[in-house]
């Protein structure tokens, strides 16, 4: 919220984006590897997912650590939905991103009026809870077979069924997700969750309704996870409950906790950085996620709020000094 | 009675603790109204209780004739009373203008729709807020603070920023507690000056203050508390000649007698 | 009937156990003040020291108990340094999120290092079952109660009748007030840190050897639990943390006797519902009214 810079840069960031939506949209037809476009494909779907926790992590300040279990809900109503009654992807898109939200409410509402520690057990139980019904509930959810032969989405001719044609969807989805974000950040509600998570109290005392706002958050947040979900699963073609574990919400997590909390850019960078290294670090197998185990720790260290993100908050964990008397004028 | 606040025999109990017992309080239109006591007296517990942080065990609050008892923070924030903390309870890491801002919450009504489409609402909103803020930060003299970061300010300072916070809620009743708490001298009468002229514009203002000479200089009806009870209620001379209010700071005794000046 | 009396003193074994979980959490949560996700892979660590002490040594629970002490303290020692030594005066977040990446580390560490499949931890207890009258109890079981209970009452003589006990009650209560009254409060929350997560150690020995199975992935769910049954103590009360993880054991047991073994975790998930909407602060002590 740095009203002058934001004024100095804004003419530059305009056009930067622009320009960089523009070499994102071209990316496709110059690259010809598949995998390295797969590639590209994770790093832009975790740029949304990891945005989207981020909003309730880094915007309100609150704590969801089973971001898995809405990535899953999306997953699972849009395969099922599609295979089952042929409902269209564009149809299942903001249903299963709805679905998700509104678990969001039933897990958040017993904990809003708690300390954050509670809200991110009930994530944790709520996850894995998810899987387990996944897992075990056979006639819905093809239990440990999972659901395949997911139908491929199709727009006006056009068939999206490998990498370089979903990149489209994924960029459009991330494109459309930050553009949304950034118009609620900046109104009243951005306001009031950023209130919520500077002082609560001070929020309350100023008649900002917290367990609404945090209510609505929360389901923001959970909103566009099962957009992911619903957007994964016709792209993997198969889906099952393997793919949902506490890990993927730790890895999730990594991405906001690294790349950065409480910006809009920070997600964005954490998704490159953890996805990169996954990839390269590959070859070391479940070393990677010791890796990041310790990658969160030397964040939590030395740069809580991440690596773009919000210096001016309480998530960058500092004491501010005071300056003397008389200072302090710009 | 053109009272603004009215208190009824409210209790509050922590388990044992009689931490307030049975106060009665009438605040009136106008007033610059101090609530005065030894430390541990219960007049942050009664503020809280009014401003809905705590619910009363017995007893009711009423604003302007509205009863208020057990509303949540919010809620009272919105039936139109502000308040400040006893600790500067600001949001330090964002400029004063944006905690100024953030005040207006109960004057603008941009929903989620209208934040992702930009309807008028959000631009009139968004609009009415620029130009309020920069109003109140004029007014309080704090303009040249506006980028600023809240919590890198000079206490003197971030006091008043938090004092202007309150004020973007268009407060009936502006409830301060210990507004000068950590100032020198010098500040704490600029603080007294800066009071009286809000309450000259027509702020009714209401405040809990340990500094006896600031207290009497700008309140014009005092109440004493003394383990959670009411003492004393009354103008300044009048508190000054209660032998209760004597014997709660000073005990019984020849010392006594060279009380409050 | 019969299989419901047996069923119920299975659920007080197993809650027992929870029972000790969550006093250890409570303690750590009580003293340190910081909330933990570690728990779970302490508990873990303290149950495959017990099984390589087994391994190396032969079955004797004492030796098994040591183990698991030691090893778990160890863990806890570092879990102080890493998560909570630098973050007393840091938003609370800071510490909890560190301990989430301590707990990755140590979980997938455990995977790489022991395997992540079941490994078999059997007969450390030469099993008999005895009747009394229609109810069945084996020796494990006994072993199990009788270790949770003697550890429990050595905790509170510990916390009430010796120094550091004292020393530890006055950090939980107010580290400030402690530190001024002469209190090495980092020393203090270190070992009640430790004191915590040795507990869980030899909970988490305990609980292999009542399954006669363990393996690396088991924190996860267990830490859940944990916290679950601390739920009924506020997080910090001892005695209703313990509570907490008894009425967990039974209602887990009684659980699965009714639908199947698979939804064992659900049951602890739908208990921290119940507590949370029932009475979310739990039934902790309150540590002075100051407003």
């Amino acid at each position: 919220m740095k009203d002058k810079l934001y004024g100095v840069l804004a003419p530059v960031k305009k056009y930067g984006l622009f320009v960089a939506i523009g070499i994102l949209a071209l990316l496709p037809m110059v690259v010809s590897k598949t995998y390295i476009l797969g590639l590209l494909c994770r790093v832009l779907m975790y740029a949304t997912l990891a945005g989207s926790l981020n909003v309730i992590n880094g915007y309100s300040g609150q704590m969801c650590i089973g971001h898995a279990g809405f990535f899953c809900i999306g997953s699972y109503v849009e395969a099922i939905l599609a295979t089952r009654m042929g409902i269209s992807f564009w149809v299942l898109l903001p249903l299963a991103g709805a679905a998700a939200a509104l678990m969001g409410l039933f897990v958040a509402l017993p904990t809003l009026k708690m300390r954050g520690v509670y809200l991110a057990i009930i994530t944790l139980g709520f996850s894995e809870i998810i899987r387990l019904l996944a897992l075990n509930w056979t006639d819905v959810t093809g239990g440990a077979m999972g659901i395949k032969n997911i139908p491929v989405p199709r727009l006006g001719g056009i068939e999206f069924s490998n990498a370089r044609t979903y990149y489209y969807i994924f960029l459009a989805i991330a494109v459309l997700f930050l553009f949304i974000t950034r118009r609620v950040i900046r109104s009243r509600l951005g306001r009031a969750w950023m209130s919520i998570r500077e002082d609560q109290l001070a929020a309350r005392s100023l008649g900002v309704n917290t367990p609404a706002y945090k209510a609505v958050n929360f389901m923001y947040g959970a909103f566009w996870a099962g957009i992911i979900g619903a957007a994964y699963a016709p792209y993997a073609r198969f889906i099952d409950s393997t793919i949902y574990t506490l890990d993927e919400g730790f890895n999730i997590l990594s991405m906001v906790i690294v790349g950065g909390m409480g910006t809009l850019t920070g997600p964005l960078a954490g998704s490159v950085v953890i996805n990169v290294l996954t990839e390269l670090l590959r070859p070391i197998g479940q070393w990677r996620m010791v890796a990041y185990g310790v990658l969160i720790i030397v964040m939590m260290w030395f740069r809580p709020q991440g690596l773009i993100g919000a210096s001016d908050s309480v998530l960058a964990g500092r004491d501010i000094k005071m300056k003397k008397s008389g200072e302090g004028a710009k | 009675m053109s009272g603004i606040l009215r208190a009824n025999g409210v209790c509050k109990y922590f388990g044992g603790l009689k931490a307030v017992e049975n106060v009665d309080m009438e605040i009136a239109r106008g007033d610059i109204f101090g609530i005065i006591g030894p430390n541990g007296a219960g007049k942050t517990t009664f503020f809280n209780i009014c401003t809905g942080i705590y619910g009363p065990t017995k007893g009711s609050v009423y604003l302007e004739e509205e009863e208020i008892t057990g509303l949540s923070p919010d809620k009272v924030a919105a039936k139109g009373m502000a308040r400040t903390f006893q600790n500067i309870q600001l949001f330090k890491y964002l400029t004063v203008r944006d905690n100024v801002k953030i005040g207006f919450h109960l004057h603008t009504k941009t929903r989620l729709l209208d934040a992702i489409l930009h309807t008028k609402a959000y631009q009139q909103d968004e609009k009415m807020i620029q130009e309020a803020s920069e109003a109140i930060l004029e007014r309080v003299g704090l303009i040249q603070y506006r980028d600023s970061m809240a919590g890198m300010l000079p206490y003197g300072i971030q006091r008043k920023v938090e004092i202007a916070r309150a004020l973007a809620i268009e407060p009936k009743l502006l409830l301060l507690d210990e507004p000068a708490a950590g100032m020198n001298p010098q500040e704490t009468m600029e603080l007294a000056e800066f009071i009286k002229s809000l309450n000259a514009e027509g702020h009714t203002i209401a405040l809990i203050e340990h500094d006896m000479k600031f207290v009497m200089n700008t309140c014009n009806r005092i109440l004493v508390l003394n383990f959670g009870k009411k003492i004393c209620e009354g103008t300044p001379e009048v508190v000054k000649a209660d032998q209760g209010v004597h014997e709660a700071y000073f005990g019984k005794g020849i010392i006594a007698g060279e009380a409050v000046k | 009937m019969e299989y419901l009396l047996n069923q119920l003193v299975n659920g007080i074994c197993q809650g027992a156990i929870y029972a000790m979980m969550a006093i250890g959490y409570s303690v750590v949560v009580g003293v340190v003040g910081m909330v933990t996700f570690t728990h779970g892979e302490v508990i873990m660590i303290g149950a495959f020291a017990a099984y390589y002490a087994f391994e190396m040594a032969g079955n004797h629970i004492l030796l098994g108990i040591i183990f698991s002490f030691s090893a778990a303290w160890l863990v806890g020692v570092c879990v102080y340094k890493i998560c909570y030594e630098q973050f007393f005066n840091a938003p609370r977040n800071i510490s909890m999120l560190c301990t989430i990446g301590f707990s990755m580390v140590v979980k997938n560490l455990a995977q790489i290092v022991f395997g992540p499949n079941q490994k078999p931890m059997l007969n450390i207890v030469d099993n008999k079952i005895y009747k009394l009258g229609v109810v069945q109890i084996s020796t494990v079981q006994i072993v199990v109660v009788i270790t949770v209970v003697v550890s429990a009452t050595v905790l509170s003589f510990f916390f009430n009748k010796t120094r550091w006990g004292i020393r530890l009650r006055a950090v939980s209560q107010d580290k400030t007030a402690a530190y001024m009254v002469g209190v090495n409060v980092k020393r203090t929350a270190m070992v009640g840190n430790c004191v915590g997560c040795a507990l869980a150690g030899v909970s988490g020995m305990l609980l292999s050897i009542y399954y006669q199975t363990l393996q690396a992935t088991m924190g996860g769910s267990l830490g859940m639990k944990a916290f679950s049954s601390s739920v009924l103590g506020g997080l910090t009360d001892i005695r209703f943390s313990a509570l907490g993880g008894l009425c967990l054991g039974v209602i887990e047991t009684l659980g699965i006797t009714v639908s199947s073994a698979s939804f064992r975790d659900i049951f602890a998930f739908i208990f921290l519902i119940l507590m949370l909407l029932i009475r979310p602060e739990g039934f902790a002590s309150k540590k002075g009214a100051r407003p």
